[in-house]
């Protein structure tokens, strides 16, 4: 329309006044309820997800209450299944994925200077999708939970052995979920690759953003096949098709194979996300750019790729092949080398850096401990005999809460202090900061580390009780200590976030002086986050602009930017 | 004449984002979602691959048959109407808009003609998914496909109402171009999924 009148020559220029129609502000829970900012929707799957990792953590403490002491009776056998079946589903789809989603959808599009995702509706949608699988899990409290483990195998999850609702209650739990994480994930990859700020080429990608973009790769190919899986777990338990009914024709190994196929790069999905924020908060926090930044980006690729091909690792001792077995072993091995590249360019990130020791890089030096434990238990378990033997005990527990628990938990835990002046323009306090590290971080070690000598011994996981031998009631005694010293850890940090969000001293735009580009906006961010999107001139375009502000102003006693150091990538 | 050259509609609000890729979002956006009904596909070929090749089973499950030849024209009928999709674009592009009617209403009427000739397809070809692992098989990969045309049928009729509205033009037709890839998707499925389950 525009256009015609303006080419037209018969028209003469009129004056015009063009008024634009205003959106009437809504109302404070009308407006969450229906936003499309993409900050909003960060700050609500922030919030649900840890709301999710609380009642996780409680289920965490009741089954360590009950392997207190030998032969307990506190809980009944079918409450234990149910609670560690709900932990670690809650954990896994309702916490550590979707929380790094949240993360990605608050900084994502600040990081790269953009106003908002690709889709803003769909990323509404993401969100919702994710409650409403979080509510229909959780709604089968007031039935059957499900009993049958996270991993669902069958036969145990079918209509034989899991009667009731239980299982399709998960099921539907992924189906919802899933659906949730791939809208947001295709949301993310088309954000970052296509509202770049001016100047932001490839090598200049925040690392935080290069692992949500691997993080969202992962999920495409990673969660349809799990949708598959359960369906056709769904029809079987509904509908009498036969895919896992070995007397028909059908596998119950079809299950596993479609289960590790996800359910690995799930751990990638997982992990890779908390890397991004370990290689965000070192370098601000040991004031020198980050060692090695092509390094660590690559080897978030390579680990995907190779995270992709290690699936059977998870089942050694299923009837397979020798040479499947070793070709499996091999591939978890070559995982080694990119994490170690990436351990070792964080260690020289902080080698001689002026280092300031506040919450986040405390808890990112946890990370790095902790998981550097959990790999190296990893690589021991990726050997097939030895899994023979580790393989469903203990060991395997204490391995993998060292790469999760120790690893992306407290890698999110340094992403909340890191992040929080941003989200809410408030400081968190230091001190209740360092008392929850401290705690965490004892009561982690405490808790998990005599896991692994639990399963040396032999104890099996899931099982509800033990006997009285050996130094069994010892180790599970101090394994169930050490699981309140961490729970009351994490209540220090809750207490902290409710208390700063009101009380905390105001952060001011810039409060760490950080790299990236959220930075530049104010804490919190405006609707449109940037008036001005600077041109992007390296990795760490906020360094440049404080040089930059130095020098036009004639403040600092830093050097006027080299021209060479602007041009720079 | 200065006044002229200004735009009636002022932009308001913050400048327009930067645009960092060549790619519409809109289309890369369906290419990705698409290569995530790929991994879906997956899922259900890897049933098919355990029972046929892992358990060694006869296909199809003894007794049965498959109507190859039906299902072989049926084959030829979504194929074409990847052609006239393809023929409904070309059509926009250069402004048809007779073309572009026609060319919407050939696509849908020959989707649903598949979808048509798949139920009674089902209907005489003499198991139930619960009778064997194969019919399972069967009935998941024939199935699933039939959910995703049945999906496309409805973008279809979303983009067909559009069309008899005035909408898309030479200049701006995504509307039509993005669930046009998704059809696409689907008719190439399905040749896969024919070989497969009827041909080898």
């Amino acid at each position: 329309m525009a256009a015609d009148t303006a080419t037209s020559p018969a028209l003469e220029p009129v004056p015009q006044i063009t008024a634009h129609e205003v959106t009437r502000e809504r109302s404070g829970i009308i407006d969450w309820l229906t936003t499309t900012d993409h900050k909003k929707i960060g700050i609500l799957y922030l919030v649900t997800t840890f709301v999710f990792f609380l009642i996780g953590g409680v289920e965490a403490l009741m089954m360590r209450l009950q392997l207190g002491t030998a032969e307990n009776t506190l809980l009944d056998p079918s409450t234990f299944n149910a609670l560690f079946t709900m932990h670690g589903t809650t954990m896994i789809f309702l916490f550590v994925v979707p929380i790094m989603a949240g993360f990605g959808n608050y900084f994502v599009p600040l990081m790269i200077g953009a106003r908002d995702m690709a889709f803003p509706r769909l990323n509404a949608l993401s969100y919702w999708l994710l409650l409403s699988g979080g509510v229909v899990f959780y709604a089968s409290l007031f039935f059957s939970p499900p009993e049958a483990g996270w991993t669902m195998y069958t036969p145990l999850s079918n209509e034989t052995f899991s009667e009731g609702g239980g299982v399709d209650a998960w099921i539907f739990l992924v189906h919802l979920t899933g659906l949730s994480s791939l809208v947001g994930a295709v949301n993310f990859y088309v954000t970052i690759a296509n509202m770049r700020a001016p100047g932001m080429g490839w090598g200049r990608l925040p690392l935080f953003v290069w692992t949500i973009l691997v993080y969202a790769i992962l999920l495409i190919l990673a969660l349809p096949v799990i949708a598959g899986a359960v369906t056709l777990l769904l029809t079987d338990r509904h509908f009498g098709t036969h895919f896992y009914d070995p007397t028909e024709g059908g596998s119950p190994l079809l299950w596993q194979h479609l289960f590790w196929f996800f359910g690995h790069p799930e751990v990638y999905i997982m992990v890779l996300p908390a890397f991004g924020i370990i290689s965000e908060v070192l370098p601000v926090f040991a004031r020198k750019p980050i060692f090695g930044y092509k390094a660590i980006a690559a080897s978030s690729v390579v680990i995907a790729f190779l995270g992709l091909l290690v699936w059977a690792h998870h089942m050694f001792t299923t009837p397979s092949p020798t040479v499947v077995l070793v070709f499996f072993m091999m591939s978890s091995f070559l995982i080694g080398i990119p994490t170690g590249i990436k351990i070792f360019n964080w260690v020289a990130t902080l080698w001689r850096g002026t280092i300031e020791f506040k919450t986040p890089l405390i808890f990112a030096a946890g990370f790095i401990s902790q998981f550097t434990i959990g790999g190296i238990t990893g690589i021991i378990v990726a050997i097939f005999p030895v899994d023979w033997q580790l393989h469903d005990t203990y060991f395997v527990v204490a391995h993998f809460h060292y790469t999760l628990m120790g690893g992306a938990v407290f890698a999110v835990f340094a992403g909340i202090y890191y992040w929080f002046p941003k989200i809410t323009g408030r400081m968190m306090n230091e001190k209740l900061g360092m008392w929850s590290f401290a705690l965490m971080y004892i009561g982690f070690n405490l808790t998990f580390l005599i896991q692994h000598t639990i399963g040396l011994d032999g104890m099996p996981r899931r099982v509800y009780e033990y006997p009285d031998v050996g130094n069994l009631v010892l180790y599970n005694r101090i394994s169930t200590i050490g699981a309140f010293v961490l729970g009351l850890g994490i209540l220090l940090t809750v207490i902290n976030i409710l208390r700063s969000v009101k009380r905390g001293p105001v952060a001011g735009p810039d409060p760490w002086k950080a790299n990236t580009l959220e930075w530049f906006s104010t804490s919190p961010p405006p609707d449109n986050n940037f008036d001005v999107i600077p041109r992007v001139r390296s990795v760490e375009p906020m360094k440049d602009i404080r040089r930059q502000i130095a020098y036009q102003t004639g403040t600092g006693s830093e050097a006027p930017p080299a021209a060479e150091s602007l041009v720079r990538g | 004449m200065e006044a002229a050259a200004l735009p009636i509609h002022d932009h308001h609000g913050p400048p327009p984002a930067n645009q960092s890729a060549r790619v519409q979002p809109q289309v890369l956006g369906m290419l990705l979602f698409i290569i995530s009904e790929v991994m879906v596909f997956g899922a259900f070929f890897t049933a098919y691959f355990f029972i046929r090749v892992v358990t060694g089973d006869s296909w199809p499950g003894e007794g049965d048959h498959l109507p190859k030849a039906i299902a072989g024209v049926n084959t030829a009928i979504l194929l074409s109407s990847s052609l006239t999709m393809h023929w409904t674009v070309e059509a926009t592009i250069k402004g048809n808009r007779a073309g572009m009617k026609a060319g919407i209403v050939t696509t849908f009427l020959l989707g649903v003609t598949f979808l048509f000739i798949q139920i009674n397809e089902y209907v005489h070809v003499g198991f139930a998914p619960s009778d064997s692992a194969q019919a399972s098989v069967f009935y998941g990969l024939t199935g699933l496909h039939g959910a995703h045309v049945f999906v496309g049928l409805l973008l279809l009729l979303f983009v067909l109402i559009r069309v008899f509205r005035g909408h898309f033009s030479p200049q701006a037709h995504r509307g039509l171009e993005v669930p046009g890839i998704y059809w696409h998707f689907v008719d190439v499925m399905w040749v896969i999924v024919y070989v497969t389950v009827y041909l080898l």
